[in-house]
């Protein structure tokens, strides 16, 4: 047990995952699956697994990592396809068409045990426009047939990954760099975050604050401000998008009355928009509310991305007017 | 049943006909043209490793009774979309969804399966029945899919653009254009890492060249070395256009060319010289040397979807504003099924008589499997909401709880 980089983490659970399936394959881009712990401690997937199972290197081809990867999973292997944060749709065809649908459209014949790692930006300064986004996590869980999870912590990453290299069905895992640097002790054994599972963070009466990923680590940061604020407030991480915890957010708000949805994803049928809806579904006469990223691209200016992204003074700042 | 399958002559039978009628009987004509053929027949070995490439070859090597196997599933792939054909023309069966017809293109698809192992992958397009067929797939279960019973391939769940057999190594039909390259690219390279010898085989048409996925699952194939064929089975047409118009190379081929990878264009309509040329790909694809492109040369008898301009007894669509009706008889006059009737025939591999029984035979066959499938259950309504994920239902949303 020790505080492990979220890179490290996931590697961990791949590693392990990797040493009880001897046929378990990994396509990638260009970096290696290598990971240093703060103990010095490496994770060099190539030279543990080698080819073909880690291929030596990787061309810059989306559509062979997820189009491949679905392909070797389709024979029964099971396959990973790390796809790196600039292009995070350019598969998105193959995953809508094919690696969603195919276990249905073939009547169950088809398996797909294909874990979609794809790395994920974020909100930030410096990069403009197509190197700072978030959000496309909403637009794969709109798809049937696929479940989507977005870790917001070390810990929860491994977990999770652990899960999803278990699961029978596809599985994309959204890794927001913005996690990596989250503080939390990671076992060295192996563990599982159920996948469908959330996680109360903070119990609380007057408002259930909903977030994931990089929204999650600034709810975290709220926190302190929000009791500061005389704010009791129940704090709420999802962890999977699809299938959604609808449960545990419904009786949350049943008991608190007010929802808050914080996502660094667009506004317009976003994330947040599911879960306002499932909750008003579950909860008649809940009050709620989103704080999202404005239906704007990122623009590369500190002062600009800054200000459009939900951070823990709007959150401070949203809360308290919902409880007005 | 027998009736409404193939009710009428194929135009070949016409050509056979005009021979019997010539004075000589066709059967003595060929076998003597067997015999003259076959003392002349004395060819290196080099020549032989060439042959196929769009030149006759002959039976020599092969065991009989491949010969006749690969025959029948010519026949059985013939007459089983002839027989459907004549289901969605009956007007009586209330067909509905997707139906591209392979026919004429079906020595494409024996001649490459042939080649294969039973455990060899195949990852098939919108027009595979053929596929499916010549690799061993199970008419009944074929016939039910295309009513959307819940005895057919895919439980009603896909139709026949869908069709799959994942027990035999047919990761499906497909029908996207241009995801086969790189699942039997993926399909490669799983064998790699297993270890086994297995090869991985995609079919698209002359369509499927134009997107990138096609670009992706070559350059990756050669790029890794993975046992891969991709059997480009050109048509000349992509949907109602022209090739020519399509692509700015006449043989599709060449491209391998480009990522040194072997590449060649084979006769289409002779399924003895695809047989060739795909087990020179399938050897080398076992022995480690990489992905093969072939393009066969062939030719849709019928529409790209659908039945406009075909009739029932009558072999091939005519009229379509796109083509011309003596092109379409052209290739009909190629038709790789009488080719390999006068073929074995010829080589006393099969008699006249065995042939019609076989035909006969095969036509009962699928008889059988469409009045099954005429009496097997529809899906129930909620099994839709199955297959999703493996182990969970989903919601049925359209209902307000």
């Amino acid at each position: 047990m020790a505080v492990k980089p979220g890179g490290y983490a996931v590697l961990e659970a791949v590693q392990n995952e990797m040493r009880n399936d001897p046929h378990m394959t990994m396509l990638y881009e260009y970096q290696r699956p290598i990971a240093v712990s703060p103990m010095g401690q490496v994770i060099d997937l190539y030279k543990e697994f080698g080819e073909p199972r880690i291929p030596d290197w990787g061309p810059i081809d989306e559509e062979w990592f997820v189009g491949g990867a679905a392909g070797i999973a389709m024979t029964g292997v099971r396959a990973i396809a790390h796809v790196p944060s600039m292009c995070s749709l350019r598969c998105f065809e193959l995953v809508f068409n094919q690696v969603g649908k195919l276990r249905h459209m073939t009547g169950g014949q088809v398996g797909m045990p294909l874990v979609i790692w794809q790395d994920a930006a974020g909100r930030m300064p410096g990069m403009a426009g197509q190197h700072a986004d978030a959000g496309q996590e909403a637009l794969y869980a709109a798809i049937p047939g696929i479940k989507v999870v977005v870790p917001s912590n070390p810990y929860d990453a491994k977990g999770l990954m652990t899960a999803a290299l278990r699961d029978a069905d596809p599985v994309i895992f959204f890794h927001y760099s913005a996690i990596d640097t989250v503080q939390t002790d990671v076992p060295d054994e192996s563990y599982e975050v159920k996948i469908g599972e959330a996680a109360i963070r903070q119990e609380g009466s007057d408002i259930t604050i909903v977030g994931f990923g990089p929204a999650a680590i600034e709810i975290s940061r709220a926190a302190p401000m929000l009791k500061d604020a005389g704010i009791s407030a129940e704090i709420i991480d999802p962890r999977t998008l699809k299938p959604l915890p609808v449960d545990a957010l419904v009786a949350s708000v049943k008991k608190t009355g007010r929802l808050l949805v914080v996502d660094h994803g667009h506004e317009t049928l976003g994330t947040a928009a599911e879960i306002i809806a499932s909750v008003a579904i579950g909860v008649p006469g809940a009050k709620v509310a989103r704080s999202t990223f404005p239906d704007a691209p990122p623009p590369g200016a500190k002062e600009m991305i800054t200000w459009m992204t939900p951070d823990a003074d709007k959150i401070v700042q949203a809360a308290k007017v919902m409880m007005g | 049943m027998l009736e409404e399958v193939g009710a009428g002559p194929m135009p070949e039978a016409g050509e056979a006909s005009a021979e019997k009628h010539a004075g000589v009987s066709r059967r003595s004509f060929l076998r003597g043209l067997g015999a003259a053929t076959a003392a002349t027949a004395v060819v290196s070995h080099v020549a032989v490793a060439r042959a196929g490439n769009g030149w006759s070859i002959g039976l020599d090597g092969i065991p009989p009774e491949k010969l006749k196997q690969m025959y029948t599933l010519m026949l059985k792939s013939r007459w089983w979309e002839e027989g459907m054909k004549e289901v969605f023309l009956g007007g009586k069966d209330n067909m509905y969804g997707a139906f591209h017809i392979s026919v004429g293109e079906e020595a494409s698809s024996v001649g490459v399966m042939a080649a294969l192992n039973e455990d060899d992958y195949i990852a098939s397009n919108h027009r595979g029945h053929s596929h499916l067929i010549a690799k061993g797939g199970d008419i009944d279960k074929m016939s039910a899919e295309l009513m959307f019973k819940e005895t057919g391939y895919n439980k009603g769940f896909g139709g026949s653009m869908h069709i799959t057999d994942a027990s035999r190594g047919i990761l499906g039909m497909n029908g996207i254009i241009g995801p086969q390259y790189l699942f039997a690219a993926g399909a490669a390279y799983s064998a790699k890492v297993r270890g086994t010898q297995q090869v991985a085989v995609a079919f698209g048409g002359d369509g499927s060249v134009n997107n990138g996925w096609y670009y992706s699952g070559l350059r990756n194939a050669a790029l890794y070395k993975l046992p891969v064929i991709a059997v480009v089975e050109n048509n000349g047409y992509q949907i109602s256009m022209p090739q020519q118009r399509t692509n700015s190379l006449i043989n599709l081929h060449d491209f391998g060319a480009g990522l040194e990878i072997p590449h060649e264009a084979v006769n289409g309509m002779d399924v003895m010289a695809v047989y060739t040329v795909a087990q020179r790909a399938v050897e080398r694809a076992r022995a480690g040397g990489g992905p093969t492109l072939i393009e066969t040369k062939t030719y849709r008898y019928y529409d790209h979807a659908g039945l406009a301009g075909a009739k029932p007894g009558v072999l091939g669509a005519f009229g379509l504003p796109y083509r011309s009706d003596s092109e379409v008889r052209a290739w009909i006059a190629e038709d790789p099924i009488p080719r390999m009737r006068r073929q074995l025939v010829a080589n006393s591999i099969i008699t006249e008589e065995e042939a019609d029984a076989t035909e006969a035979e095969v036509k009962q066959l699928v008889a059988a499997s469409i009045d099954a499938a005429r009496a097997a259950a529809h899906p129930k309504q909620d099994a839709a909401l199955g297959h999703v994920f493996a182990n969970a239902l989903v919601k049925p949303s359209q209902f307000i709880a």
